[in-house]
């Protein structure tokens, strides 16, 4: 059974993840059995990259060795959004755990083969294929 | 730390005699051009994507190397790709080497000596005093090369930038240099202004070979 933390807007959703500049990255966090999936929202650029940094870096310190990023509410990211989740991906790679993609939309899947992420990383094509092949 | 145009100036010198490696000039402007373009973006000053560079905050960084780049993208009326910024840049590569050449000398990094040819032309040498900067950025670069994990960013943009201008070619043997090729591409085109740096090298060079070579 998974359950479900919203990040974002709403003052009931939680939790409010701020960059230095202030703007909000809307950030759905999951546990799907061993894997901790998180959903950012929207853009991931300069704006709110540290946000999202920070977010990834927090489930590593928490001790999740399985980590799912789903991109399906993701409109664009930029170097700067690119460079964080290399970082995050690097220090979960650095303390044994992994990391996969999953439902990246024909932009941002642009954006990463253009960038030769889709090198680096995983990427399954939706959750329930990216989760079967992580459990 | 080393800015990353301090660190490819101490990769374009010989290290037996201070000289600069036989790079073509083009290539070293765009790997200048490209260093303060990187550096500019890991201070959150700048962003890519695609299409553009975008200006993310236009306060001034303190790094007489940086901003005056800074300035000048934050003065232009439209919106760029990063590919024109190097090219802009490049034009001010001189004012770059030059400055990143006399902070590595006031550092106690490298030596300024002046020598005369023929008693007339001079030429300028900047021997190592202290050769552990050029020895760890060089370690981190081979780090990555010979392993497959995930590079830090600052180690993309230095492979990036070694690639575009060549130094690979002095830095490896070509026996290690087929070794590491397939790793060097996938490197490289983890870093957007490091894929425009290199298509401005690669562009002069294919006009240059155009040129030297027409087609009638």
């Amino acid at each position: 059974m998974a359950t479900r933390r919203e990040i974002g807007y709403g003052l009931a959703s939680g939790e409010l993840w701020t960059d230095r500049q202030g703007q909000f990255m809307d950030i759905g966090e999951s546990k799907e059995g061993a894997v901790f999936v998180l959903e950012p929202k929207g853009r991931l650029d300069s704006a709110n990259a540290r946000s999202f940094e920070e977010r990834v870096l927090a489930a590593v310190e928490q001790g999740e060795t399985a980590l799912l990023i789903d991109f399906g509410g993701l409109d664009y990211i930029s170097s700067a959004g690119l460079r964080v989740l290399l970082m995050g991906a690097k220090r979960l790679q650095q303390s044994g755990g992994t990391i996969a993609l999953c439902t990246l939309s024909p932009s941002i899947r642009e954006v990463f083969e253009i960038s030769g992420f889709l090198t680096i990383f995983t990427v399954h094509d939706d959750r329930a294929t990216a989760l079967a092949a992580m459990g | 730390m080393l800015s990353f145009a301090e660190e490819i100036m101490l990769l374009l010198l010989d290290d037996r005699d201070g000289s600069f490696l036989p790079i073509p000039e083009w290539s070293m402007q765009c790997a200048l051009a490209g260093s303060v373009l990187m550096d500019l973006a890991l201070a959150d000053r700048i962003d890519t994507d695609i299409d553009s560079l975008m200006l993310v905050d236009k306060k001034p960084t303190g790094d007489s190397l940086l901003d005056p780049t800074l300035e000048r993208i934050a003065a232009s009326s439209e919106v760029r790709g990063a590919r024109y910024w190097v090219e802009n840049t490049a034009s001010y590569a001189d004012e770059i080497r030059e400055g990143a050449l006399a902070r590595l000398v006031q550092a106690g990094i490298l030596n300024r000596e002046e020598d005369r040819f023929l008693w007339v032309f001079r030429s300028r040498r900047y021997p190592t005093i202290d050769g552990t900067a050029e020895r760890e950025v060089k370690l981190r670069i081979m780090g990555v090369l010979l392993s497959d994990e995930i590079p830090d960013p600052r180690d993309i943009v230095i492979i990036c930038l070694c690639d575009s201008c060549g130094i690979f070619n002095e830095m490896l043997s070509s026996r290690e240099l087929d070794r590491a090729r397939g790793r060097i591409d996938q490197v490289r085109k983890l870093d957007l202004i490091g894929q425009a740096v290199a298509k401005s090298v690669w562009e002069i060079q294919a006009s240059l070979a155009m040129a030297a070579h027409p087609v009638y």
